[in-house]
């Protein structure tokens, strides 16, 4: 063999197996990216459900990659422009995070799965509405769906001589006042991570604004800049941030938060669910209780983390039989606990369970509507404005009216 | 053989040993500079399949409508003037002191440079918790001194996040700087220091018109080093305040980093990395012409 002849078989040889490796998704093939998860029983639980839906279905591969929360973001833009992405892709629910995905057309539509296999009867209603939220059909599955309510000390408040759970939210303001009163801080935040302190002001919003108004601003139809109800709202948040908030939370991030809502430095904190396997492995979830925002609307605070089937699958078939099977009442029930406190299919059996975690399933089955968190509701340009502004105000550093108006000069530039 | 290309072979051989490094410097440096360039005139979202031309839309952007740009231009001018500055002038003082005959000296040259080599992210994670405003060390420290009045919310207050990152800066740079110094200094002719002594000039004579003249290249280095490590800021900053409260310690190349890649709008990311590779250029040319007007003096 000639040396030119020796480079030519090497290099098609080379081209050959860099064809294999690169190739599109062998037929069979799933390929699922996720967050690692902080909670490794969750890992663990991936591992197993794979490795059972594969004995059940052979011919069919699934494989899983973990990253951190930004990796994954900015792995999948990178997929997005080629065909070496996922089938299967985990992403919030929601128009900010999922939907601009979706409207990027990454996510398939899973209207004729959602019929094929009847998903509607076994998962929860509040936690599969999300997929109803996109134009053009039916986006995603629930991996897991969040409460966020109230967590409290009880020992605080009855030192502060709270007999009665706030139930609207002047009432709550009134319970601030009276911890306030008896050397309490009633509330703790962490300001270092944005989206801690944001809870408050969407809770308040809620309030002050009401369902629907609260969603208009969200969807950026109504203007922050002159809705009378937006201004007041941020001027609840300068109220509560001056008045009955640890201080200082700035500089603090939200686990520095709860440990000091551990240490009874401050009596409430709006939290979620799975503030419950926190409160219990500090052993100490018998001190704390918990209640929904009192915000006078009947919507749950909360989000949902979901599952979408990419639009560049070339197995989309076999990941809805994948999907199915996480779904299904077997899994679910197995690893109740482990993807999430609340299981998102309703066949789900709880038994032995805390009350902390009974009381957020007899929340959960009481509301029927929800409000998403705002970095969850808004694009991502405009979460980071809205933090932004919210830190303002809550440093003291902009007026709850110039507030509105600086994140609606934002919005408006978007053109 | 002729004799001709006996003289060129061993520039060929040159140009080939030089090829790969070449290859991955156009590939991994030039290649993306200009592709930053080229996305800086565009609108893209890091998910549609093109990018769309817009012009010096996200110039007009960033200048006219971002509200943080300004306050990140701001905060990496503020942070460069006093980078080029304070670290140096401490690491030429430890410099100085630790060229003396002192017992001890090759111990404390390891105590001062070994933040250095500690990475950035894990100089944040230290600073940070010394920083805490309930169970830091420096707000216990004040309390038990009895100066409850001069407690702070150091990274949560923006009147002074942004001196409190600085301070754990200079922790971690002076060494660098320090070590720098110190070769210099170990090039000063120990000929001229004799012969200016036997002339009569007492110490401060000796470090005015000695020491100091013959330092002039190894300040120049610091100088430079300093100022483009300035302008590039940003892991620090980013483990210890993410750019917070409010923004208020963001920096330009921070800022170019979150429009991309978190807030997916590679256009406006793209022109805040252009302004940066300006100011960085405007700075940095006179001193590499500087540099090839000192070797070409040197031949």
């Amino acid at each position: 063999m000639t040396m030119t002849k020796r480079w030519k078989t090497a290099l098609s040889a080379l081209a050959v197996s860099a064809g294999m490796a690169a190739g599109t998704a062998q037929a069979g093939e799933v390929k699922i990216w996720t967050l690692t998860f902080d909670n490794n029983s969750a890992n663990i639980a991936w591992d197993k459900t794979i490795k059972e839906f594969e004995a059940a279905n052979p011919g069919i591969t699934v494989t899983r990659e973990g990253r951190s929360v930004d990796e994954h973001k900015a792995a999948l833009r990178v997929a997005a422009q080629s065909s070496q992405g996922p089938d299967i892709y985990f992403m919030w629910a929601g128009l900010g995070l999922g939907g601009e995905f979706v409207k990027a057309g990454l996510s398939k539509p899973l209207d004729a799965y959602y019929t094929q296999y009847d998903w509607d009867k076994r998962i929860v209603g509040t936690a599969g509405s999300f997929s109803k939220l996109y134009p053009g059909g039916r986006h995603g599955v629930p991996y897991t769906f969040h409460g966020e309510a109230i967590y409290y000390n009880k020992a605080l408040f009855q030192k502060a001589g709270i007999t009665e759970l706030p139930k609207s939210y002047d009432e709550l303001k009134a319970v601030a006042a009276k911890l306030k009163e008896a050397g309490i801080t009633p509330m703790t935040f962490g300001g270092t991570v944005n989206w801690h302190l944001m809870r408050l002001m969407d809770v308040i919003l809620e309030a002050k604004c009401g369902a629907e108004k609260h969603d208009q601003l969200m969807d950026m139809k109504l203007d922050w800049g002159t809705e009378a109800c937006a201004t007041a709202s941020f001027e609840e948040l300068a109220d509560w941030s001056q008045n009955y908030i640890l201080k200082p939370f700035m500089g603090i991030d939200n686990s520095q938060s709860f440990n000091l809502f551990l240490a009874n430095r401050a009596a409430m904190m709006v939290e979620g669910d799975w503030l419950v396997g926190q409160l219990s492995d500090a052993k100490k979830i018998d001190n704390f209780d918990l209640f929904p925002v009192p915000t006078g609307t009947d919507r749950l605070y909360g989000f949902a983390e979901y599952l979408y089937v990419s639009s560049k699958s070339a197995n989309p078939d076999d990941a809805a039989k994948f999907l199915d099977y996480l779904l299904s009442d077997k899994v679910q029930q197995e690893n109740l606990g482990a993807f999430g406190s609340i299981s998102v299919n309703s066949n789900v059996k709880y038994a032995n369970i805390s009350a902390l975690d009974q009381k957020w399933l007899d929340i959960f089955g009481k509301y029927t509507k929800i409000y998403v968190n705002g970095d969850q509701a808004f694009p991502l340009d405009v979460t980071t404005e809205y933090w932004r502004v919210i830190n303002e105000v809550a440093s003291g550093n902009l007026k709850g009216a110039e507030a509105g108006k600086t994140l609606q000069t934002f919005i408006s530039n978007r053109g | 053989m002729p004799q001709a290309s006996q003289s060129a072979r061993p520039e060929r051989q040159g140009y080939v040993l030089l090829a790969p490094a070449l290859i991955v410097y156009l590939l991994f440096a030039v290649y993306p500079m200009i592709d930053v360039i080229r996305m800086s005139f565009s609108s893209w979202n890091g998910l549609s399949p093109e990018a769309r031309f817009v012009g010096l839309a996200n110039y007009r952007a960033i200048v006219t409508q971002d509200p943080v740009f300004w306050g990140a231009l701001r905060n990496t001018i503020w942070w460069t003037a006093l980078a080029v500055i304070l670290p140096n002038l401490i690491s030429f003082g430890l410099a100085l002191a630790l060229n003396q005959n002192i017992p001890g000296k090759s111990s404390l040259r390891v105590v001062f440079y070994l933040p250095v080599i500690i990475a950035s992210i894990a100089v944040a994670t230290i600073w940070k918790w010394m920083y805490d405003p309930f169970f830091g060390l420096f707000n216990n420290l004040l309390m038990q001194m009895g100066l409850d009045g001069w407690i702070l919310d150091w990274l949560g207050d923006r009147k002074v996040a942004l001196w409190s990152v600085f301070v754990a800066h200079v922790w971690q740079s002076v060494g660098f700087s320090m070590v720098l110094f110190l070769a210099g200094l170990q090039g000063v002719s120990a000929t001229l220091v004799e012969a200016a002594r036997i002339d009569g000039a007492g110490r401060w004579g000796v470090f005015r018109y000695v020491t100091l003249p013959a330092l002039k290249p190894t300040m120049m280095v610091v100088f430079v080093l300093s100022l483009i490590n300035s302008l590039k800021a940003f892991d620090i900053v980013y483990g210890m305040t993410g750019g917070g409260p409010a923004q208020s310690t963001q920096m330009l190349a921070m800022w170019a980093y979150t429009q991309s890649m978190q807030l997916g709008v590679f256009g406006r990311g793209a022109a805040v990395s252009v302004v940066l590779l300006l100011i960085t250029l405007v700075i940095v040319l006179p001193y590499i012409r500087w540099m090839f007007r000192r070797e070409e003096m040197a031949r």
